[in-house]
């Protein structure tokens, strides 16, 4: 039996002398991805890959290996242990892992119908009709797309825990681009937001789906006879479909206790959040609330147990403006607290995941949500903006290395002056850093306006990992925000 | 018998079992053996190594075509087999392209072991911590901390087809090296990095001293918050990497171009369309570029001209593009293209040199551009921020640490007539990412480049 194999060697290296050891086996991960442009099913592909994970921790660092070949398992955890052991002649902090319970569970994703059980005949069939719906006047290139994860995994480390999680995800969308009359090109993108419980193939509602088509349509060739986004200083409101993005980034990444720390200076970037900042740092206006809730049943940055066998929690970031948590691992809280020499963080967030089995795991987003607010329905925030734009979908991002300033583009705006909605714009984009954007947030929308949206191919560590995760939003309301640059 | 030979005799027993059964098919292998030593804090902070066996095969049925892949190990025949038929049991389900994918023939076996180093390859954890210790030696401080990564491999690429008996099959060593020193209080970093394909190549002695020369003046002098508008700026080899890499999609592409988001039409063929010191060209020839000798549909590769001196030449067809919009493949279904982009007349060979050297006006040094992105494909504007050492060269020889700074700008701004020069040494900056199967890529570009008149139009008041 391979796990009991596992087990004798998580032993096996624990008497060589390391403090540590887990292995995530992946038994199976396979996915099924479809994609339509313009008619063409261009990409009709599956995938499967199983193997194995190691990771030692000696004398104070870490070490990893990992296979898909497990027919010596004796030589993949010997890898993991000596690069550990080289590891160890240079370190500053010996990692110490915070304290956590042994845990034996399961954990399955809720899902209706397994989309690995739905004919692919079906999921064409599905892809032909929304094909059609965005076959209109206006229209030059249309996507649609449909993509399918499920993955097996099993967690045993040297404190006694076993864990394994079966998680089925289901990913679609729809694009249409159109060129106007200038020969600039415009998208307009349908990622749905999650309704219900559930994550398998029953989220794949036609009539949803065909609805949204038609918006989409409708809006890009608003787009396409539109003015330019002037460049001006107005309120933005931020509907989800942009709204999760700035949560996403100037939140989310800033708020990864690896990279506030230090732990992604080579690549990713760092974070203009100290852990000074911790219980002080007026992040934003008294309206922002803002929490990481593995806790949500629909959205795949929830996982049940995360890579170092922690629960999934709902713990709050940011209340009423205050800074007051991060993501984090059990690495990563000792080493801040260590480094703040208080007890900043109580324990693991369980938020350490890696992308696959051969990928060791990092501070990963969950759900990174921001809590409803008091000020109504869309409707209402229009109303009381005297100079503003909506803004929805997005386009392009581009964020500073410490997170502190953003640029983004995004696909639909409308101006609005004295309370109403007067025309739409192309190109519309906005900057700013990101402090004092967050304290220009003035209106933030009711329970109506929430959607939770996923990002299903969020980039970083080195090696690059690419992870799920979602964010639940309302529509929100800035401030004296820079347009069209 | 060695390892080519397993992986070309596993293929070989595929294609005949493919044969055997009438089916269609193209097989895809691709080996990697990576490592990678992290630095973080001025420790290691993760030392991996992987090894992974992929393979895809694409069935093909008329014009219906479906693939499957998988990660699995040379000893499992039987399920790759397996994988053959799950890839030809998806194709009788799939729909029909409105137009005739082609599916590869090789008309002669082409083998290329020329990037392949040992060497560079096997270079042990040993050797690898010692590099670094032996660049940094000196320079870290109570505050002032290493980051980095030591990664390097071996990468093996081979292909078969049903539809003839000759295989291709690649090789490659591959080193990036990238050596981060950052303040942990003021937060300012600096970098410098090395790409190589053999071991020879990688010299700890050029990245020690460009961090010297950073850290002296990063060490001593408060940075500014610099004010908008337009500066004349001088680019490194990392930022001009960055552009260069975007045209892939928005400039030479001529699917995308089909697409609608390619800043160039057809009528721009034979056009001057950037400054006549700019010329790129996609050069397998180059080895460290890690390039692909031949294309996966077998079509050889040679050194292609994008653009001369200015005038944009061709667009890039890969085949499946081809194949949809009635066009000639150009031999571009690569893994990545061999970018090169030519060096100008500058006698520039190091950033010393750079801030030594006498100027007519203030220059704002850019060695690195962060989290790039389109704002507009059509018009070719990318946004991105300053990071990693830039240095605002005033007129008058003395120099200032910006804070970083944003850029909105068109590739026709960038690299159009306020080109002032290009350095006549060329280098080659390693773009490789590790998302999913490794790809070792490079783009050969000038070490500097100045270009006047680049607006700023965000400058942060703090890192």
């Amino acid at each position: 039996m391979m796990l009991d194999q596992i087990k004798r060697q998580i032993n096996r290296i624990k008497t060589r002398g390391a403090t540590y050891v887990d292995t995530r086996w992946y038994p199976v991960e396979e996915t099924n991805s479809l994609l339509m442009w313009n008619g063409n099913l261009k990409d009709a592909s599956s995938t499967h890959e199983s193997g194995l994970g190691v990771r030692v921790l000696f004398n104070g660092a870490w070490g990893f290996s990992a296979s898909s070949d497990t027919s010596d398992l004796t030589a993949l955890y010997d890898r993991a242990f000596d690069n550990a052991r080289i590891a160890s002649e240079r370190i500053a902090l010996p990692v110490r892992l915070a304290e956590k319970d042994a845990i034996q569970a399961k954990f399955v994703s809720p899902n209706k119908i397994n989309p690995f059980e739905v004919p692919l005949a079906e999921k064409i069939a599905f892809l032909n009709e929304m094909d059609k719906k965005l076959d209109q006047p206006g229209v030059t290139q249309r996507v649609s797309d449909l993509t399918f994860v499920r993955k097996q995994m099993i967690f045993v480390d040297s404190e006694g825990s076993e864990i394994e999680k079966v998680i089925t995800e289901v990913f679609a969308g729809l694009e249409v681009d159109g060129v106007d009359s200038e020969g600039g090109m415009h998208e307009r993108k349908f990622k749905p937001f999650r309704r219900g419980d559930t994550r398998g193939w029953e989220t794949i509602d036609l009539q949803h789906f065909s609805e949204n088509a038609e918006r989409i349509v409708r809006e890009l060739n608003a787009t396409l006879i539109a003015d330019p986004c002037p460049i001006d200083d107005r309120s933005v409101i931020l509907l989800p479909g942009i709204m999760y993005l700035q949560t996403h980034e100037t939140i989310g990444h800033a708020l990864e206790l690896d990279r506030i720390l230090g732990y992604e200076l080579a690549f990713a970037g760092g974070s203009f959040v100290t852990l000074d900042d911790f219980g002080k740092l007026r992040y934003g206006s008294e309206k922002l609330t803002a929490r990481a809730d593995a806790t949500l049943t629909n959205t795949p940055g929830s996982f049940g147990y995360d890579d170092d066998g922690i629960p999934a929690q709902d713990n709050l970031l940011i209340d009423k403006g205050i800074l007051v948590g991060a993501i984090t691992g059990r690495q990563m809280v000792e080493e801040a607290n260590a480094r703040a020499q208080r007890q900043i963080f109580q324990g693991s967030s369980g938020a350490n995941r890696a992308t696959a089995f051969y990928r060791v795991p990092i501070e990963r987003m969950t759900n990174i949500n921001i809590d409803p607010g008091s000020d109504g329905a869309l409707e209402d925030i229009i109303r009381k903006t005297e100079r503003g734009i909506v803004l929805d979908g997005d386009r392009s991002w581009s964020i500073g290395s410490n997170r502190e300033q953003f640029h983004f583009g995004t696909e639909a705006g409308w101006l609005v002056e004295d309370g109403r909605i007067t025309k739409a714009v192309k190109n519309a984009t906005y900057k700013g850093a990101t402090l004092p954007f967050w304290n220009s947030l003035t209106a933030v929308g009711d329970r109506s306006t929430w959607e939770v949206h996923y990002v299903a191919n969020c980039g970083k560590g080195q090696p690059n990992q690419i992870m799920q995760l979602g964010h639940g939003v309302p529509v929100c309301r800035f401030d004296n925000v820079r347009i069209g640059e | 018998m060695t390892m080519k030979e397993k992986i070309l005799n596993t293929l070989e027993q595929l294609r005949l079992y493919a044969l055997s059964k009438g089916y269609t098919v193209s097989i895809y292998y691709q080996e990697e053996d990576s490592s990678l030593m992290r630095f973080a804090n001025s420790a290691i902070s993760l030392n991996t190594n992987e090894h992974l066996i992929r393979m895809e095969i694409t069935a093909y049925e008329d014009r219906k075509r479906a693939s499957y892949g998988m990660i699995t190990d040379l000893s499992k025949i039987e399920e790759m087999k397996r994988g053959i038929e799950i890839a030809v049991e998806m194709v009788k389900h799939s729909m029909p392209l409105t137009y005739q994918p082609t599916v590869p023939v090789y008309h002669e076996a082409f083998i290329d072991e020329r990037g392949y180093d040992q060497a560079l390859a096997e270079i042990s954890n040993d050797e690898k911590l010692a590099f670094f210790n032996q660049v940094v030696e000196g320079l870290e401080t109570a505050d002032v901390k290493l980051s980095g990564i030591f990664s390097n491999g071996s990468n093996t690429i081979a292909m078969v087809n049903t539809t003839s008996a000759h295989p291709l099959y690649i090789r490659t060593s591959d080193a990036q090296v990238s050596i981060v020193l950052a303040h942990s209080v003021l937060k300012w970093e600096i970098q410098s990095e090395q790409s190589a394909q053999k071991k020879t190549e990688l010299s700890p002695h050029d990245l020690r001293r460009e961090l010297e020369f950073l850290m002296e003046h990063y060490q001593s002098d408060a940075p500014q918050q610099i004010p908008l508008g337009k500066y004349d700026i001088v680019f490194g080899s990392a930022a001009v990497a960055d552009m260069v890499g975007f045209m892939r999609y928005i400039v030479i592409n001529g699917g995308l171009m089909k697409r609608g988001f390619s800043c160039l039409r057809k009528e721009d063929m034979g056009r001057k369309v950037f400054s006549g010191k700019f010329t790129l060209t996609d050069d397998p020839t180059r080895l460290q570029t890690f390039p692909f000798g031949s294309d996966l549909f077998g079509i050889q590769r040679k050194p292609f001209p994008l653009v001369e001196k200015g005038i944009f030449n061709s667009f890039i067809w890969m085949q499946d593009d081809a194949d949809e919009f009635g066009e000639e493949a150009t031999g571009h279904t690569v893994p990545h293209l061999s970018l090169s982009m030519s060096g100008g007349t500058q006698q520039v060979r190091s950033l010393e040199d750079l801030a030594s050297q006498p100027r007519d006006s203030d220059l704002l040094y850019i060695p690195f551009l962060h989290y790039m992105n389109i704002v507009n494909p059509s018009k070719g504007i990318l946004t991105s921020s300053s990071r990693f050492g830039a240095l605002l060269l005033k007129k008058d020889g003395s120099i200032v640490i910006p804070y970083n700074v944003r850029l909105t700008q068109s590739l026709f701004d960038v690299f159009g007539e306020n080109v002032d020069w290009l350095s006549n040494e060329t280098t080659a900056y390693n773009t490789s990412l590790s998302y999913g199967a490794r790809n070792p890529a490079a783009i050969i570009v000038p070490r500097f480049t100045r270009v006047n008149g680049l607006e700023i139009s965000h400058s942060n008041s703090s890192y």
